[in-house]
């Protein structure tokens, strides 16, 4: 065994081109590959791409159309990840506590995670029917919840918090489990109540994961897709319509690649951004 | 002596051909109800073409998805099928991309003169036929006679006549809808609106020119923007898809539904509440100008890099004669792309509708035929989306779709 990690210690290239080849394959390829078509004029339809500069990226920041789906993406976001994170831990902390039917409790409230997307979209979809959906049956209204400009995007993220809270709650309770409880126990004795132990346990050791969580959240809120696409298709007027509604309209519906190419990369800067953010914020934390 | 031994040459080719076995792949939707009849179909036509097989492949349910699914194949020089059903809407888009073979020839000056002119339009690209139609569809405007006759409004001629009787009925009559139709942003509500603006003498292109910002089109979208405020249309109509407004109609509790052919024979099954009550016309048109249907439907294409485009034209000419095509009306009640068929006696007997489709059919449009469809339909979706739920004027909505359609037409 040693004399193995010895050799590898000698030639490392070699056990590591392995992953190297598989990582650079499906990885790095495909990235340098949108660049590259994002600097094109290229339709499935048409002849053969040909270079086009920054002409794309100059259509991108005169595109209305991008600059709505921009604003509705990153509301979107900010919004339900903020529920997200706040129902999440509310749910964590209560799951932490000893109650009768703790166990099926913490898996009935997983449930809705465990839904594939696009079958919890549909469901919703009938719920917030107009006509007969529950939701105005239960609050005596006859909002048509997905045909308004206003309501629907607010309806998609209440579809959202409901889809991924049990993400956020599962997490952070176990973050909040492998707290130690004599610490909660030493802070009883001191005669901390149950604010100050959040406020002086709890928050600090969960904060490193909790921003852990908030990357998960934020990236998958930020490209969100399949339920928004199932729930209103981007309407009413493109009210709904994320980025990624918007790259796949573009490039799959209307095969513009070249463009919906430079969409993409749009996308990719966005979560890059977000990316470095939080790392960052997650090292000032652990320090 | 040459002649006769090129000719024997000729025929021990083809014989060795012949003996060969040659499987053609047809690619096409799924077709509701008992597959045996379409299996029929197939076997009918292996046994007329000797040595040729035929092996049917269904595609996923969703448009969208079968769109992307032709798309990635042929773009990737797929060998794999021959014959494909296609919605009328990609056929220039295929024939530009140069995936579809030229299939004029199939196409017989009869055959031209059997097919519904916005039928042939929609398979026509630079001058030449890219597809052969198969099934048609257009918009239709359904109406509750009994409701009409107690409140004594006769069938609707001219949108506001519709608008005033379907107004009236919803209020004087308990959990009544007035006009429902297709609102949601997508492809069923361009089809709903382009038939309101050509039916006020509007239009998108002029050839290759935008044409959207005119007085007409103007005209059009201010009516469709009043329905819902006026209470002509629920609001509901905003995010209604063809089932769910066929549901309201068909439940009895609206007065007037446009809708596709296929819902006629869902509303005269024997269990349906509006059995015997609902009568179906061609959708109302503004005072001097005509009624117009968006044209739907499927043709049928052979791919160009087809490894056996003969055997592949066989099929397509077999799948598209008036024997096949009355097979299928009568097996599945897919309409038939050929007039003729419209005044055949059984098919007549078992669906008596097509009477009445045959006219909305005659009136049919199609939406417009470019390359770069896909893309205007983008923008005329949430332009009208916009103008159906009020975000915007139609002078707004108008004037900036012009603008992105104008660059849409301009691109190489």
């Amino acid at each position: 065994m040693s004399r193995l990690l010895q050799r590898i210690g000698e030639r490392p290239a070699a056990f590591l081109a392995p992953a190297a080849i598989v990582l650079a394959v499906v990885t790095f390829f495909p990235i340098v590959y949108v660049l590259w078509l994002s600097l094109t004029h290229y339709s499935l339809i048409g002849d053969a791409p040909t270079f086009a500069g920054i002409e794309n990226f100059a259509r991108l920041f005169a595109d209305r159309r991008f600059w709505n789906a921009l604003g509705n993406t990153l509301y979107f976001t900010v919004v339900s990840v903020a529920l997200e994170v706040a129902v999440g831990l509310g749910f964590a902390l209560l799951l932490a506590r000893p109650f009768v039917g703790r166990a099926p409790m913490r898996a009935v409230v997983l449930l809705p995670w465990a839904i594939p997307t696009v079958v919890a979209a549909r469901m919703w979809e009938w719920m917030y029917n107009g006509d007969f959906g529950v939701i105005n049956y239960l609050l005596g209204t006859e909002t048509n919840w997905l045909g308004d400009p206003v309501w629907a995007m607010h309806a998609a993220i209440v579809m959202d918090v409901w889809k991924e809270t049990p993400f956020v709650a599962l997490l952070l309770l176990a973050g909040r489990l492998s707290i130690a409880p004599e610490l909660y126990q030493a802070a009883r004795l001191d005669g901390a109540g149950a604010w100050r132990s959040f406020r002086h346990i709890t928050w600090p050791l969960l904060k490193p994961l909790l921003l852990i969580v908030l990357i998960f959240r934020t990236i998958g809120a930020f490209r969100v897709f399949d339920a928004i696409y199932v729930l209103t298709g981007g309407g009413p007027a493109n009210t709904t319509e994320t980025l990624s509604i918007y790259a796949y309209k573009v490039l799959f519906q209307a095969l513009e690649f070249g463009y919906g190419s430079a969409i993409a990369v749009a996308v990719f800067f966005c979560v890059a951004i977000i990316t470095a953010v939080y790392v960052q914020l997650l090292k000032e934390a652990q320090r | 002596m040459l002649v006769a031994a090129f000719a024997i040459v000729g025929c021990g080719g083809e014989s060795r051909e012949d003996a060969r076995e040659r499987t053609i792949v047809f690619k096409h939707f799924r077709l509701f109800g008992d597959p045996a009849p379409f299996a029929a179909l197939l076997r009918e036509f292996e046994a007329r073409h000797p040595g040729i097989r035929v092996r049917a492949e269904t595609l996923p349910a969703a448009s969208d998805e079968q769109h992307q699914f032709y798309v990635i194949n042929l773009r990737g020089g797929a060998r794999d099928f021959d014959v494909l059903a296609l919605d009328v809407i990609w056929v220039a888009e295929f024939a530009r991309a140069g995936w579809i073979a030229d299939v004029t020839a199939l196409l017989s000056a009869d055959d031209r003169a059997e097919l519904f002119t916005a039928s042939l339009e929609a398979v026509t690209y630079d001058g030449r036929q890219y597809a052969v139609p198969w099934f048609v569809d257009a918009g239709l405007l359904y109406y509750r006679r009994d409701l009409l006759e107690r409140h004594g409004f006769a069938p609707p001629r001219t949108w506001p006549e519709l608008a005033t009787a379907a107004r009236t009925i919803a209020a004087r009559e308990p959990d009544m809808h007035g006009f429902v139709w297709q609102g949601r942003q997508y492809e069923g509500l361009v089809c709903n609106v382009l038939e309101v603006m050509w039916s006020a003498g509007g239009d998108v292109l002029d050839g290759d020119r935008v044409v959207l910002d005119s007085p007409e089109n103007h005209r059009a979208l201010e009516f469709v923007q009043s329905l819902v405020p006026q209470g002509v249309s629920p609001a509901l109509v905003t995010t209604a898809t063809e089932e769910p407004s066929r549901h309201i109609f068909g439940s009895g509790r609206a007065v007037f539904l446009r809708n596709w052919p296929y819902a006629w024979t869902l509303f005269e099954r024997p269990d349906s509440p509006v059995s015997g009550k609902v009568g179906v016309a061609p959708l109302p048109h503004f005072e001097g100008h005509e009624s117009a249907a968006a044209l739907g439907g499927w043709n049928l294409a052979i791919n160009a890099r087809s490894r056996d485009p003969d055997a592949a034209a066989a099929f397509v000419r077999f799948m598209a004669s008036p024997s096949a095509q009355r097979t299928l009306a009568l097996a599945y009640g897919y309409n038939p792309a050929r007039r003729q068929l419209y005044s055949d006696p059984e098919l007549l007997s078992a669906q008596p509708h097509l009477e009445a489709l045959r006219d909305a059919l005659d009136a049919a449009r199609s939406r417009p035929v470019t390359p770069r469809y896909a893309q205007l339909s983008q923008v005329l979706q949430s332009t009208f989306s916009a103008v159906v739920t009020g975000l915007e004027s139609p002078e707004d909505a108008l004037a900036a779709a012009q603008r992105e359609a104008e660059r849409i037409m301009a691109e190489p």
